[in-house]
């Protein structure tokens, strides 16, 4: 009883340190941890997977550095399937924040292709295999706009290129070229995808979200507005998987590499709520 | 170990820690990391929308390249600022009311088709809705479970009529539903923010300190 009563009174700061280092030990000391892959997941992979030649692949980056550890490894994942499928691939942001961090993930996996690539038609190019379009004013503007002509929403590209002029832009004109829309996004984004592009234009649309909005997609993904749906750090672990196992595409799993710390904190939490609950309890039958 | 020795990365390992030091208690290294976020999101946020979106798209075209309609959208964003003067403060309502005007045409009926009528489709109990769980047999228990949750889930916020008899029924049901609702969006929380710690120290103990890889 004491104990409990204790324990239910314990300093936050004693309960900061130990989950510190239930985190950090496993970063350290990383052990294997097996994962599974869920079927929202699956159909994701099966989405990206049967985007037919002629079409492209928009990958929509709006994630900024606080939402990076759970949506950055989604991208990667992601732009690895593509690439390894020479599925063309169209990057957005809808907001300014993500331009620098879809660069980044563009460039990372570029050069993972392009190091191993032995050939011109190998090697993933700027402008044949993909483009960056950058961002301009108004998410709703660019989604209704892209419908009619992406061109015309986006003139130049992040680089400065006149889109017009790039070789994979004159395949891609507007949605009736774009095989599967997927928004990688920590706010409602992908409601407005289904809302504005697939409502009107019916473009397919699969998300990539952070666990916090989770519980307000999933009714997305039941009713098939989203083409499949990976949510936060254990969905990009389980696409991670997906890409790797089907694919053999080799790479650093930034998300699995996070799970065994996932795991053990979760572990950490739910002891903490049950002894804080057993405790309460019984210092109110003591009461 | 292989410490950094980028100055970047040193200077963003140090503001990293001045916000977690907050985790002890409020503090000047802390405070001192808040403002200068809050300082350089707001100076880089002005830069970008003065370079990327004022400059290209009104300055530039109707200044240098005599595009006169723009002036149009130039004075309605002006009128803005007669908020800061209260004998015309009024006129910001012209403003307001084109945007407003425009995302409400706009999102209605989008909005209505997308989060209204084929989440209600989603509910009806029907062989599609059966496969869309991926669930085999047990797609018809948790479509039935679904249909149950939306319509006691209503019913409890139906407050027009006491909640007694059959409404007191369903109305206790779907608090029950609003209940585990909560319990999920919370633990998907925890999952979020025990992620977004993992990053950090993903950083920490990788490109700065060089402990991992």
């Amino acid at each position: 009883m004491k104990l409990f009563d204790a324990l239910t009174k314990v300093d936050r700061r004693i309960i900061y340190i130990i989950l510190l280092v239930v985190v950090t030990l496993p970063l350290i000391f990383p052990s294997a941890q097996s994962v599974r892959v869920m079927p929202p997941v699956e159909k994701f992979f099966n989405a990206v997977d049967s985007i037919p030649p002629d079409k492209a692949l928009i990958v929509d980056f709006d994630y900024t550095p606080q939402d990076m550890p759970e949506l950055e490894p989604m991208g990667i994942a992601i732009l690895r399937h593509a690439f390894k499928k020479r599925i063309k691939v169209l990057a957005v942001s809808l907001y300014v924040q993500p331009l620098g961090l879809a660069v980044r993930a563009l460039q990372q996996v570029t050069e993972e292709f392009n190091s191993v690539a032995t050939s011109n038609a190998d090697s993933i190019i700027y402008g044949r295999d993909y483009v960056f379009l950058g961002w301009q004013v108004g998410p709703v503007n660019a989604m209704l706009t892209m419908g009619e002509s992406i061109a015309r929403f986006y003139p130049v590209d992040y680089y400065g290129n006149r889109t017009d002029t790039l070789p994979l832009m004159r395949e891609i004109k507007n949605y009736r070229n774009v095989g599967l829309v997927t928004s990688l996004s920590p706010s409602d984004i992908p409601k407005y995808w289904v809302a504005y592009a697939q409502n009107r234009f019916g473009v397919r649309v699969s998300s990539g979200i952070t666990s916090v909005s989770a519980s307000e997609f999933y009714p997305y993904l039941q009713t098939g507005q989203f083409s499949g749906m990976l949510v936060g750090m254990k969905g990009a672990a389980e696409y991670e998987e997906i890409v790797e196992q089907n694919l053999n595409v080799k790479g650093r799993r930034k998300a699995s590499e996070s799970l065994p710390s996932l795991t053990y904190a979760h572990l950490l939490i739910i002891a903490f709520i049950v002894i804080g609950n057993v405790g309460y309890f019984l210092s109110r039958r003591h009461k | 170990m292989n410490i950094s020795l980028d100055p970047w990365v040193w200077i963003a390992a140090l503001l990293t820690l001045a916000i977690f030091s907050f985790l002890y208690r409020d503090n000047p290294f802390y405070r001192f990391a808040e403002h200068m976020f809050v300082g350089v999101a707001n100076g880089w946020a002005v830069t970008f929308y003065w370079h990327n979106v004022l400059m290209p798209t009104l300055f530039d075209p109707l200044f240098r390249q005599g595009q006169l309609l723009l002036i149009l959208p130039f004075i309605a964003g002006m009128l803005y600022f007669t908020r800061f003067i209260p004998r015309v403060s009024w006129l910001v309502r012209i403003p307001i009311g084109i945007s407003m005007g425009y995302y409400v045409g706009a999102s209605i009926p989008a909005t209505i088709q997308a989060n209204i009528i084929k989440q209600a489709q989603g509910t009806i109990l029907t062989t599609h809705n059966f496969q869309a769980w991926h669930a085999g047999s047990m797609g018809i228990v948790w479509s039935v479970i679904l249909f149950v949750g939306v319509l006691c889930t209503l019913s409890y916020f139906y407050f027009s009529r006491e909640h007694k008899g059959v409404l007191g029924l369903t109305s206790r049901v779907g608090i029950v539903f609003v209940m585990i609702g909560f319990g999920a969006a919370f633990g998907y929380t925890v999952i979020a923010r025990i992620s977004l710690l993992i990053g950090r120290l993903q950083f920490l103990l990788g490109p700065w300190l060089g402990i991992i890889e």
